[in-house]
């Protein structure tokens, strides 16, 4: 009968928490000098893989060109311009589509009539894949910030509007019910309630458009531009020198990883009821 | 004895109230015609089958839904609801995450458009009445059960509102902070001068702590029978041990047809 697997009562295996070597490991020092020795090895392995012949330099870069072009590149202030102009188009353009998105969608909790009516419009349009509006957006907007920073808002303020729209609706409608029996009016309701309970959602949103504004920036760059790491990057590649094609990619990584935690920044100071303890945090 | 006759006043008064709920299938009728009267200064238990519609009639009270027919009179002056003039307790602790629970007992008197320097004085004077100071800024989610019920009804009873409903307030709780609440509420009623309405699915504390209990029947439902319960000692251990205590706790159970034995044919 012993033989039965299904006759023994079902254990889960005991998991023990790390022990003292994962503990002393797992700071933030710890943690750091993993991800740097990691990027460390990728790029070793890269810049060896290209000396020793088995990748073509002409067509991937190395890490030690990348260096000296980022270099060179940064003395002469290109880079520095390059960036700029990025990022002041990525960040216009991800203000104004999230602020203007969001407060539309949180508007529309106001009324169920009007969002009812407006809905399939939002979808149809947000079905658009907004990049295909690039071309007709530089017409319209010319070669300059305003083009991009519209492409940004396109590809930003929809997204806003329906997560801003969908949080709202879904706040607690028991916590909107006492605050009613209060005798609390409906703009009231909307501050104290859909506003607050709204928010951690609207800061997910923000790490989702900040990538969004980038790409609107980037992708506006390459279509027609006299500036901007998009315009660096196109035309590097078109010339092969793929260095500098590198170090455009590596800058915008830096500049989306720098404002992801700047939300983080934010997040941190407007919703300090969200972050109370993670010490509850089951340990398995 | 006047204190006996200001006690017999009725405050609010029901009269036919009925509410349906449209479903797939038609409308669903919840509330058939529900007749009865709160007094100044009451303290009605309802206790009735789950789902009869007791946060139902809450709600109409408190002016969140509109019945279908009937009508509401508070002290003689038909009204359509009392918001603004109830302390509703919801079936769950509804504190705002978002809010300390300073600012969660202060947000009724931030709705009455109270002068903030005084919604704070009192909001710490009642924070210390009921054993919360020192928790003024702490989240809710780091409270236990009771001190967020504490809380709630703090908020409840900050707003100095005419008629407290209660729903349930106490049901998540573990019996001895259910038994320690329930006096909390007693002495606080008895010092503000309070009209409780306490919907309740436990037939024992609606004995211990009412004048009166409400029965409702099965949904559609209707009141079934209204108790006037008279005990000497209305503390929440004190009542329990009350020798014509387990009589209404029998007549209750009778009501609610509530068998706990299996009926041998
Ligand atoms: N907003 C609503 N829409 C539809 N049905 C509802 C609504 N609120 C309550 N009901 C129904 O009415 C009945 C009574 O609900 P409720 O008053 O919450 O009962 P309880 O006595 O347990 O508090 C239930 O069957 C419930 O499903
Ligand atoms: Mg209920």
């Amino acid at each position: 009968m012993s033989s039965h697997a299904l006759d023994q009562p079902k254990v889960a295996p005991v998991r023990r928490g790390p022990g003292p070597m994962a503990r002393a490991i797992d700071t933030t020092l710890g943690r750091g000098l993993i991800q740097i020795a990691a990027v460390a090895i990728v790029l070793a392995c890269w810049q060896a893989a290209v000396d020793a012949g088995w990748l073509t330099e002409f067509l991937v870069g190395a890490p030690l060109g990348i260096w000296r072009m980022f270099h060179a590149q940064l003395a002469s202030g290109d880079l520095a311009i390059d960036t700029w102009t990025t990022l002041v188009e990525a960040i216009l353009g991800f203000v104004i589509g999230t602020v203007a998105g969001s407060a539309i969608g949180l508007g529309l909790w106001y009324s169920t009539f009007v969002a009812r009516v407006v809905e399939p419009f939002i979808v149809a349009i947000n079905s658009v894949p907004k990049i295909a509006l690039a071309p007709i957006v530089i017409l319209w907007f010319g070669t300059g910030l305003v083009s991009k920073v519209a492409l940004a808002v396109s590809l930003t303020a929809l997204v806003a509007l329906i997560a801003a729209y969908g949080a709202a609706r879904d706040a607690d409608p028991d916590l909107q019910a006492l605050l009613a029996s209060m005798g609390a009016t409906k703009n009231r309701i909307f501050r104290s309630v859909i506003v607050p309970s709204t928010l951690p959602a609207i800061i997910g949103l923000f790490r989702i458009n900040i990538g969004f504004a980038l790409v609107g920036a980037v992708v506006g760059e390459f279509i027609s531009s006299q500036r901007g790491l998009g315009h660096m990057i196109y035309t590097a590649s078109s010339l092969y020198d793929l260095d500098s094609v590198w170090v455009g990619l590596f800058v915008l990584m830096a500049v989306g990883f720098v404002l992801y935690h700047l939300i983080d920044l934010v997040e941190r100071r407007i919703l300090p009821w969200r972050q109370v303890s993670t010490a509850g945090q089951v340990q398995v | 004895m006047t204190a006996n006759d200001t006690s017999r006043t009725i405050q609010l008064s029901l009269r036919d109230i009925r509410k349906s709920f449209p479903a797939r299938s038609g409308p669903v009728p919840v509330l058939d015609g529900l007749d009865f009267d709160i007094h100044e200064r009451d303290f009605v238990s309802i206790i009735g089958p789950s789902g009869c519609g007791k946060t139902t009639v809450f709600n109409v009270i408190a002016g969140l839904l509109e019945p279908d027919s009937g009508s509401m009179t508070f002290r003689g002056e038909p009204v359509a609801g009392l918001r603004g003039r109830v302390g509703y307790m919801m079936q769950k602790d509804l504190l705002f995450p978002w809010r300390t629970v300073l600012g969660n007992v202060m947000l009724g008197l931030e709705m009455k458009g109270v002068e903030p320097k005084q919604a704070l004085d009192t909001a710490r004077e009642y924070l210390s009445t009921f054993g919360l100071s020192g928790f003024e800024n702490a989240y809710p989610k780091t409270l236990s059960g009771g001190m967020r019920q504490r809380a709630a009804l703090i908020r409840t009873l900050i707003t100095d509102p005419d008629i407290l409903l209660l729903d349930e307030p106490f049901s998540a709780l573990d019996y001895q902070t259910r038994l320690y609440l329930e006096g909390v509420l007693l002495d606080a009623v008895e010092t503000f001068n309070k009209t409780v309405v306490l919907v309740t699915h436990d037939i024992d504390e609606a004995v211990a702590l009412s004048k009166r209990v409400v029965v409702l029947g099965n949904r559609p439902t209707r009141v079934k029978a209204v108790h006037d319960i008279v005990l000497a000692d209305r503390s929440p251990i004190g009542a329990r041990s009350d020798p014509a205590f387990s009589d209404y706790f029998h007549t209750l159970c009778g009501e609610l047809d509530i068998q706990t034995r299996r009926k041998v044919a």
